[in-house]
């Protein structure tokens, strides 16, 4: 007789090797042989994982096109889910992208693939308060110099040399699928949620140094500084006043320190 | 009748004709809830941090009774119990305050690697054995007996001792756990191994069963495949009544989960569910 775990060990190593010859710890009977049953969780298991995929890479999908179904293939048969909730399975996905042949060779997948993945994991993010411009205009004029903002968490920046935004959103709004651009530089994708619903936008290249100070928590005069050294010593104080009222309205300010 | 819910030593409270919750039918379900008494929820659906889930949550727990029904317990796994995945789920069972807490007798995964999928378990002394202990582990933590599930399957093992209900049925009474009886699994099996699904209603512990599921099947070329994305066939409706006979009064709901159809047709085939057992039951009281 084979312990419990000898027998799951070989029921879970035939699902994963889709042999069609079963292990001998199962059996068949009249109705269906051994391999037929073991047929039915081989195929199980690939259509489960291969649909959890396909609710979370949306853009993915639109991009990669009629090489979708081939691209999910590779990775279920190369990454057996390990997280009990299958929710996460596709945590991997983009940095399979990055390695796996002949993907890699695309990086554009990857770096949709990390994009679809910000938004699907800023979706149901910790929830947190926002603050609004109110709040913050009570702040004392003495105190802004040294305020530190602290940003949602669930804020993800998503670094893109394609138009990756662009396939994400045809595919939200099942428009056609756009052409492939490649920028002359990267540009960076703000990935955050605002109370339920999750939003992504191209930041310019001056709010997105101010954000990642902001993020490694640098004072307001810190961030005045970096703005002057890119719009000049007049320029930065609005700028900064118009970036706050920005992110305040976009529920992206969760509090600060003084 | 072998049994009425006051008979029942370990009842929970009777919730009436439920239905499982789903995505699709959030905002029908608020606007016309017709006659759904009771809603299950697919407890790792909630287990999340935030957003629109717990909120979709939060607004049905203020208007129906709410179960909370597992797919990743995986009792029957030989990998030690996932006490990251236990937590959570006591986390999410102070939130909900449910009537009870289910999940499947069977294992979803070993070695680290979760097949997703709701295997069966050799019917053998030494998977009892197991399978109590880690259901009374989990039942110690949560504080509170949980339900366990028949699940359908289409292997068999070459080591199996018991019959599928004489396991179940063990498994209830040595661990002192509650049956969720899936009515539709026990027609599935029966097809796909050849047993008697009247046998295995006779031979579990009628105290025991404190819920039904109610579900379709699609028809493969050899085996029954139980897909849940179909309406309830007549043989799991025949075999609903006979459990009615045999049970009593249980709380029962339609499982749907794929291929939804308009929230309308779930709510019929629950009030075909109701109509033939009221009858029945009123018959017996």
């Amino acid at each position: 007789m084979s312990s419990l775990q000898a027998i799951q060990q070989q029921l879970l190593h035939a699902v994963l090797a889709a042999d069609s010859i079963p292990p001998p710890v199962i059996s068949g009977n009249a109705i269906a042989s051994a391999g037929d049953r073991l047929a039915i969780y081989q195929h199980g298991y690939r259509v489960r994982l291969r649909d959890a995929l396909k609710i979370e890479f949306g853009g993915l999908q639109c991009m990669a096109g009629k090489a979708f179904e081939n691209l999910l293939d590779k990775y279920v048969a190369a990454h057996p889910s390990e997280h009990y909730n299958i929710r996460w399975y596709g945590a991997g996905l983009a940095a399979f992208l990055d390695y796996a042949h002949p993907w890699r060779n695309k990086p554009q997948l990857a770096e949709m693939a990390r994009l679809d993945w910000a938004i699907s994991t800023a979706f149901d993010a910790a929830d947190e308060s926002s603050k609004d411009i109110a709040e913050l205009s009570a702040v004392p004029p003495e105190a802004w110099a040294g305020l530190r903002l602290s940003l949602q968490k669930n804020l993800q920046i998503v670094t893109c040399l394609f138009n990756a935004a662009a396939y994400r959103r045809a595919a939200d709004r099942g428009d056609t699928r756009p052409h492939l651009r490649r920028f002359d530089t990267p540009r960076q994708i703000l990935v955050w949620r605002d109370a339920t619903t999750v939003h992504y936008r191209t930041l310019e290249n001056d709010e997105w140094q101010v954000l990642v100070a902001a993020l490694r928590g640098e004072t307001f005069a810190a961030l005045c500084e970096l703005l002057a050294a890119h719009r000049g010593e007049a320029a930065a104080m609005p700028r900064m006043v118009a970036l706050l009222q920005h992110w305040l309205a976009a529920g992206m300010v969760q509090g600060w320190t003084l | 009748m072998a049994m009425t819910s006051n008979e029942r030593p370990h009842s929970l409270p009777y919730l009436g004709y439920g239905l499982g919750l789903r995505v699709e039918h959030y905002e029908a379900l608020l606007a016309d809830p017709g006659r759904v008494e009771w809603l299950e929820i697919v407890s790792e659906n909630y287990m999340v941090q935030g957003g629109l889930p717990l909120i979709w949550l939060d607004r049905f727990r203020e208007r129906f009774p709410l179960v909370m029904h597992g797919v990743s317990l995986s009792i029957g796994s030989t990998d030690p119990l996932d006490e990251d995945y236990l937590s959570r789920l006591q986390a999410l069972a102070q939130r909900v305050e449910p009537a009870w807490v289910s999940d499947h007798l069977c294992w979803t995964g070993v070695q680290g690697v979760n097949l997703h999928d709701l295997m069966p378990l050799p019917y053998t002394e030494e998977a009892l054995e197991h399978v109590v202990s880690r259901v009374k582990r989990v039942q110690d933590t949560l504080k509170r007996r949980i339900l366990l599930e028949n699940v359908s399957s289409y292997v068999t093992f070459a080591d199996s001792q018991l019959t599928e209900w004489e396991f179940l049925g063990a498994v209830a009474e040595r661990a002192d756990c509650l049956i969720l009886l899936d009515i539709n699994n026990v027609h599935v099996s029966a097809m796909n191994h050849g047993f008697s699904s009247m046998d295995y209603l006779r031979g579990i512990p009628a105290e025991r069963v404190q819920q039904f599921h109610l579900a379709g099947y699609e028809q493969g070329e050899q085996l029954i495949i139980d897909t849940h994305d179909a309406p309830v066939s007549n043989a799991v409706w025949d075999l609903y009544v006979e459990a009615v006979r045999h049970f009593g009064r249980v709380s029962t709901m339609i499982e749907r989960d794929d291929n939804f159809p308009p929230l309308a047709e779930l709510r019929a085939e629950l009030e075909h569910a109701r109509a033939l057992a009221e009858p029945l039951l009123q018959a017996a009281a």
